[in-house]
C-alpha cells in the first residue's frame, strides 16, 4: 500500500455528504450575507480603504493576538490554540479536498508531514477548548459572563475535534499501515479498540457523526459568536487611532433630517456596525470602565450586546420579505430596544477601546444613541437641557452671561486679540476655565508663566465662545456645528495660526474634529489617515507649550518643591492624543519634586468622571469615580496630585474634600505647580 | 377618545434669570438690546402638554403668538417640539399690553378649530397672569387657572388645579375650555438645533393685528408705565462666621427664631 491520503474510506454515500456540505455552505453564506447587510445598512460611507498600518494591526493584534495576550496571558494562549488549531484544520481540510479532486499530492513524506500537522492542530484545538471550558465553567473568571450559546459553541468545537481523532483511530484499528505512525493521536486511540471487525462496523457511524457536527458548525458559524473571526479583522483594520479625526455623525444625515425623513432611533455608522458585530463579550471593557467599576447601572459590554441585537433586528433583510413576515410574525415583531438611561453614564474616556482585543470602543456607538435621544428630546435630563440651552443662548454651558467670560484674569494684564492686540500665540481659555472659580486659577497661573517666559500671547476676550465639545459629546450635533462654525470663524477673523488651550477637551475637538473638513479628509479619516492633517491652525495643549518652555530652560532657576507628586492623565490628553510624556517632563524638571505613579496611569489611567457631558448631569453609582481616583493618589503617598484639565481639577479637588483627604493631599493644575516653583506670586489660598 | 384640536398661546420673552438688568434712560422700560429671548417658561410647559396629548390621542396643535418677526423664533421652537401649525399676529404699530394681546389672541383662536386652548399661567416679563382669563372671557370658554395636571377624556378634561398651602383641586371640565398651565405639570422636552433647522422650513402664517376685526377700543393700551426702578440692595443677608459645626448651630437657631422648624 502506497503512502497517501485516503479519502472517504469505507463511506458509500459520498454524494450525500456533498449535498449536506453544499447545504451547510449555503446556510453559512446566507448568514454572512445577513450580518454584512447590517453593516451595509449604514448611512454614509461604506469604504474600508487601503491602509498598511491597518493590515499590520490585523497581523499583530488579530493573528498574533497581541491585544488578547496583554494583561491576560492565559486568555491569549487559549485564543491562539483555538484559533490556530481551527485555522490549521480548516486549511488542512481544504488541502485534502484539493488532493482528492484536483491534484494528488498528499503522498509519501508530504502526506506524513501533513498528517502530523493535522494531529498537532487537533491537539491544539482541544487543548485551547479545555482551557476555555475550565476558565468559563470551573475557575469562573469573573469578567466572563456566561450565556447558553457560549457552552454550545465550545462543546460543538470540542466534539468536532475529538470525533475527528476517533474517526482516524477507528480506521487505524482496521488497517494499520506502518507509515501512519505520524498520526499519533489516531494510533493511540486505535490501540484502545481490540476488535477490527467491530471498528469496521462502527466506522461509518462515527464518520457521519463527525461530518454532521462539522457541517453544522459551518452553518452555525455566522449566526454565532464565531462570526467575530470575520468581523474582528475588519474592526481591527479600521481601529480609530489616537489623534485622528473622528468622522462626524450628523453630516451624512443632516439633509435627511432636514427633509423630515430620517427614521427615529440611533443611526449607526458603517464602522459602528462592524464594531458591534465584532464584540465577543470578553468583558475586558467592563473591567476598565470607570462607570461600570463604580457600580453604576452601565456596562459597555451590555450596551454593545443590546445595540448589536437592535441593529440586527432593525436591519434584518429578511424582515423586508412580506411572505416571511406574515408567516413568522413573532420572529420579526420582537424589536430589541436600547435602554436610553444607560447611555449617559459613559464618560467617553476611551478606556474600553484601549483594552478591547478587537478595537471596539463602546463610546462611539453610544454617541449615536445620544444623538438620537437628543433629537427626540423627551428623555434628556433637565440639568443637561439647562446646560445645552445656556450654551445655545450664551455660548457657554455654565453661566447666563457672555460678559462674565472675561472676568477670570482678575486684574492680570491679558492682551485681547479682538481689541487690536497682536500676538503669535492665541490662548483659548475655554468655558470651564473661564467661569469656574477653581479652574480660573489655572488660567491665571498660565498667564503668569507665559508673561514670565516673555511669550507673545493673547486671548479672544469676551468674544471667545464654547468650542462645542459638550454638545459634541452628548450628541447635540447641530449645536456642535454652530459652535464649531463660530469658533472657527473667530480663529479665521483674528488670523490665529497658533492656538493653545487650557482644556484637553477643547484641544482634542479643535485639533481632531474641526474643519477644514473636505471630503478627502473625511475619507482619509475613515481609512485611519494622518493625524490632524492639513489643519490651518496649529493646536496645542498647554502642557505641550510648558514642556517646550521647560526644554528651553524655563525652570533653570526655579525654587525647589520638596514634595511627592503624582500625575493624573486626563483622558482627552492621554488616550485620545497620546500625550503622556510632556506633562511628566515638566513635573520632573521642577527641582525637589519626586514623581510617583498611581496604580493606573498612562493609557490605563482612570477617568475623573467629568467627561462625556457628565459634568452636567447628576448620575451616581455606589462610588464616585473621582473618589476612586483620589484614593489611588493617596495610596501611593502623594502629597500633590497634579492634572492638566479643568474638569479633572474640579472633580478631583471636590473628591479630596468629600473623601476627607484634603489635609494630606493637595490637588493642583500643572500650571499652578510650575508657577509656584517660579515664585510667580501664586494664588492666595 | 375623539382627537382634540388644541391651540397654544405662546410668547417670546427676554431671559432674565441671573442677568443684571439695566433700565432705559426714559425709566419706562428695561434695556433689552443685550438680552437673549426665549420661550416664556410657563408657555413651554403648555406646549409640552399639548404635544403630549397629541402624541397619545392624536389631533392637532397650533401655536399662536403676538409679536414681530424676531418672535417667530418661539413659533419655530413650537414647531420643532411637534406643533402642526403656527400663527403670528403682527402688531404693526401697536404696543400690546396684556389686554390688547388677549383681544388679538381671542380673534385668532376664534378662527381656528379649538377643543382646548392652553396658555401659560403668566409671562416672565410682565407677570400679569391675566391673558388666559381674558381670552376665555372674549371667547366665552370655560376657564381654569394654575393647572398642574391634565388628562383628556371624551368631551371633557380631568384637571388638577394648584391651590394654596400645597392643596390641589381635582375636577372635570366640559370642552371646549381654556386652561392656564402651571410650570412643573410635566418636563418639557429638549429642542435640538437640528429640530429647529428642520422646523425653519415650515410655513408660519402671519396675520395683521388690524385686520382681525378687533374693536378699535380693544387695541388701546389699558395700562401705561410711569416709572421703573431697580430695588435697592437690602440688608437681608447675614454672613455666618466660624467652622462648619458652629455655622450649622447658628443656622438651626435662625430657623427656630423665624419659625421655620420646631424643636
Amino acid at each position: 500500500m502506497a503512502i497517501e491520503r485516503i479519502h472517504f474510506w469505507g463511506i458509500a454515500a459520498v454524494p450525500l455528504f456533498y449535498v449536506l456540505a453544499a447545504l451547510s455552505v449555503m446556510v453559512f453564506l446566507t448568514g454572512v450575507y445577513l450580518r454584512v447587510s447590517v453593516w451595509l445598512s449604514a448611512r454614509g460611507g461604506h469604504k474600508l480603504g487601503i491602509s498598511a498600518e491597518g493590515m499590520a494591526r490585523v497581523v499583530t493584534d488579530g493573528l498574533l493576538g497581541r491585544r488578547i495576550f496583554r494583561g491576560d496571558i492565559l486568555a491569549g494562549l487559549m485564543h491562539s490554540l483555538i484559533m490556530w488549531g481551527f485555522l490549521g484544520l480548516f486549511v488542512g481540510t481544504a488541502l485534502s479536498t484539493v488532493d482528492h479532486w484536483f491534484v494528488h499530492y498528499l503522498n509519501g513524506e508530504t502526506y506524513r508531514i501533513f498528517s502530523l500537522c493535522m494531529e498537532v492542530f487537533g491537539v491544539m484545538l482541544i487543548a485551547g477548548l479545555v482551557v476555555a471550558l475550565v476558565r468559563r465553567y470551573v475557575v469562573r473568571v469573573s469578567r466572563l459572563k456566561t450565556e447558553g450559546p457560549d457552552l454550545w459553541i465550545l462543546v460543538l468545537l470540542a466534539v468536532a475535534a475529538i470525533t475527528g481523532f476517533f474517526v482516524e483511530g477507528t480506521r487505524l484499528a482496521v488497517q494499520t499501515p506502518y507509515w501512519e505512525s505520524f498520526s499519533f493521536g489516531g494510533v493511540v486511540l486505535s490501540h484502545l479498540i481490540a476488535s477490527p471487525a467491530w471498528a469496521q462496523a462502527f466506522y461509518p457511524y462515527i464518520w457521519w457523526f463527525h461530518a454532521v457536527i462539522c457541517l453544522g458548525l459551518i452553518a452555525y458559524f455566522p449566526f454565532s459568536r464565531l462570526f467575530h473571526s470575520l468581523a474582528a479583522p475588519v474592526s481591527i483594520y479600521r481601529a480609530p487611532q489616537p489623534g485622528v479625526r473622528w468622522a462626524r455623525t450628523a453630516a451624512a444625515d443632516q439633509e435627511a433630517v432636514a427633509d423630515g425623513e430620517a427614521p427615529r432611533g440611533p443611526r449607526f455608522s458603517f464602522g459602528d456596525l462592524i464594531d458591534l458585530s465584532a464584540c465577543t463579550r470578553c468583558g475586558r471593557c467592563d473591567e476598565v470602565c470607570p462607570s461600570a467599576s463604580a457600580m453604576e447601572p452601565f456596562s459597555p459590554r451590555e450596551f454593545i450586546a443590546g445595540a448589536n441585537a437592535y441593529t440586527r433586528a432593525a436591519a434584518n433583510p429578511l424582515a423586508r420579505i412580506k411572505w416571511l413576515r406574515e408567516r413568522l410574525p413573532r420572529a420579526f415583531s420582537v424589536a430589541p430596544k436600547i435602554s436610553p438611561e444607560q447611555i449617559w453614564y459613559c464618560t467617553t474616556c476611551r478606556a474600553c477601546l484601549e483594552i478591547c482585543p478587537v478595537c471596539v470602543g463602546a463610546y462611539r456607538s453610544i454617541g449615536q444613541v445620544r444623538a438620537a435621544e437628543i433629537e427626540d428630546g423627551s428623555r434628556v435630563s433637565p440639568l443637561l437641557v439647562k446646560a445645552l440651552e445656556t450654551l445655545y443662548r450664551f455660548g457657554n454651558p455654565w453661566e447666563s452671561s457672555k460678559r462674565k467670560r472675561s472676568e477670570w484674569p482678575a486684574g492680570l494684564a491679558v492682551p485681547d486679540l479682538t481689541e487690536g492686540a497682536h500676538a503669535d500665540l492665541c490662548y483659548f481659555v475655554g468655558c470651564t476655565t473661564s467661569f469656574d472659580t477653581r479652574a480660573q486659577k489655572l488660567a491665571r497661573a498660565f498667564v503668569r508663566i507665559m508673561t514670565h517666559a516673555g511669550i507673545s500671547f493673547g486671548t479672544l476676550g469676551q468674544r471667545e465662545t464654547c468650542c462645542g465639545d459638550i454638545a459634541r459629546r452628548v450628541g447635540e450635533e447641530g449645536l456642535f456645528e454652530e459652535q464649531m462654525d463660530k469658533t472657527a470663524g473667530l480663529l479665521e477673523r483674528y488670523g490665529v495660526t497658533d492656538l493653545v488651550t487650557s482644556s484637553p477637551h477643547c484641544f482634542n475637538l479643535i485639533k481632531n474634529e474641526y474643519p477644514p473638513w473636505s471630503r478627502e479628509q473625511e475619507a482619509a479619516a475613515l481609512n485611519g489617515g494622518a493625524p490632524g492633517s492639513a489643519a490651518p491652525v496649529r493646536v496645542r495643549h498647554y502642557t505641550q507649550v510648558l514642556a517646550e518652555l521647560v526644554d528651553a530652560g524655563l525652570l533653570g532657576r526655579a525654587a525647589a518643591i520638596n514634595r511627592r507628586v503624582t500625575y493624573h492623565d486626563p483622558c482627552y490628553l492621554g488616550r485620545y492624543n497620546q500625550i503622556y510624556d510632556a506633562p511628566r517632563r515638566v513635573i520632573r524638571a521642577i527641582p525637589g519634586v519626586t514623581l510617583v505613579e498611581m496604580e493606573h496611569w498612562g493609557p490605563d489611567s482612570l477617568c475623573c468622571g467629568g467627561g462625556g457631558g457628565r459634568m452636567w448631569q447628576e448620575l451616581e453609582g455606589e462610588k464616585r469615580l473621582s473618589e476612586v481616583r483620589i484614593k489611588e493618589a493617596a495610596a501611593v503617598g502623594a502629597e500633590i496630585l497634579v492634572t492638566g484639565c479643568p474638569y479633572c481639577l474640579i472633580m478631583l479637588e471636590d473628591a479630596a474634600k468629600t473623601a476627607d483627604l484634603e489635609g494630606g493631599l493637595k490637588v493642583m493644575d500643572l500650571n499652578e505647580l510650575v508657577a509656584e516653583s517660579l515664585a510667580l506670586g501664586g494664588e492666595e489660598e | 377618545m375623539k382627537p382634540l384640536d388644541i391651540v397654544v398661546c405662546v410668547k417670546n420673552v427676554p431671559f432674565t434669570q441671573d442677568v443684571d438688568l439695566v433700565l432705559e434712560a426714559s425709566k419706562r422700560d428695561v434695556r433689552k438690546d443685550n438680552l437673549v429671548y426665549v420661550i416664556n417658561e410657563w408657555d413651554n410647559y403648555a406646549v409640552e402638554e399639548a404635544i403630549r396629548i397629541k402624541e397619545q390621542w392624536g389631533g392637532s396643535v397650533t401655536a399662536v403668538t403676538v409679536g414681530n418677526e424676531d418672535d417667530e423664533e418661539v413659533l419655530r421652537r413650537c414647531l420643532a417640539m411637534g406643533a402642526d401649525e403656527a400663527v403670528r399676529v403682527e402688531p404693526g404699530g401697536l404696543q400690546p399690553d396684556a389686554f390688547i394681546t388677549a383681544a388679538l389672541l381671542a380673534a385668532v383662536v376664534r378662527s381656528l378649530p379649538h377643543d382646548l386652548v392652553l396658555t401659560g399661567v403668566q409671562s416672565d416679563d410682565l407677570s400679569h397672569g391675566i391673558v388666559g382669563g381674558l381670552v376665555a372671557e372674549h371667547l366665552g370658554l370655560r376657564h381654569a387657572a394654575v393647572v398642574n395636571g391634565l388628562t383628556p377624556g371624551d368631551g371633557s378634561v380631568d384637571i388638577a388645579i394648584e391651590l394654596e398651602g400645597g392643596q390641589e383641586e381635582i375636577c372635570r371640565m366640559a370642552l371646549p375650555a381654556l386652561l392656564s398651565i402651571q410650570t412643573g405639570i410635566s418636563e418639557p422636552r429638549y429642542v435640538s438645533i437640528m429640530g429647529i433647522r428642520k422646523a425653519a422650513k415650515k410655513e408660519i402664517e402671519v396675520l395683521d393685528a388690524r385686520a382681525l376685526g378687533v374693536a378699535t377700543g380693544d387695541l388701546e393700551p389699558a395700562l401705561t408705565v410711569e416709572e421703573l426702578y431697580l430695588p435697592s440692595d437690602g440688608e437681608a443677608a447675614t454672613m455666618l462666621q466660624g467652622d462648619a459645626a458652629s455655622v450649622a448651630d447658628q443656622i438651626i437657631h435662625i430657623m427656630r427664631d423665624k419659625g421655620v422648624c420646631n424643636g
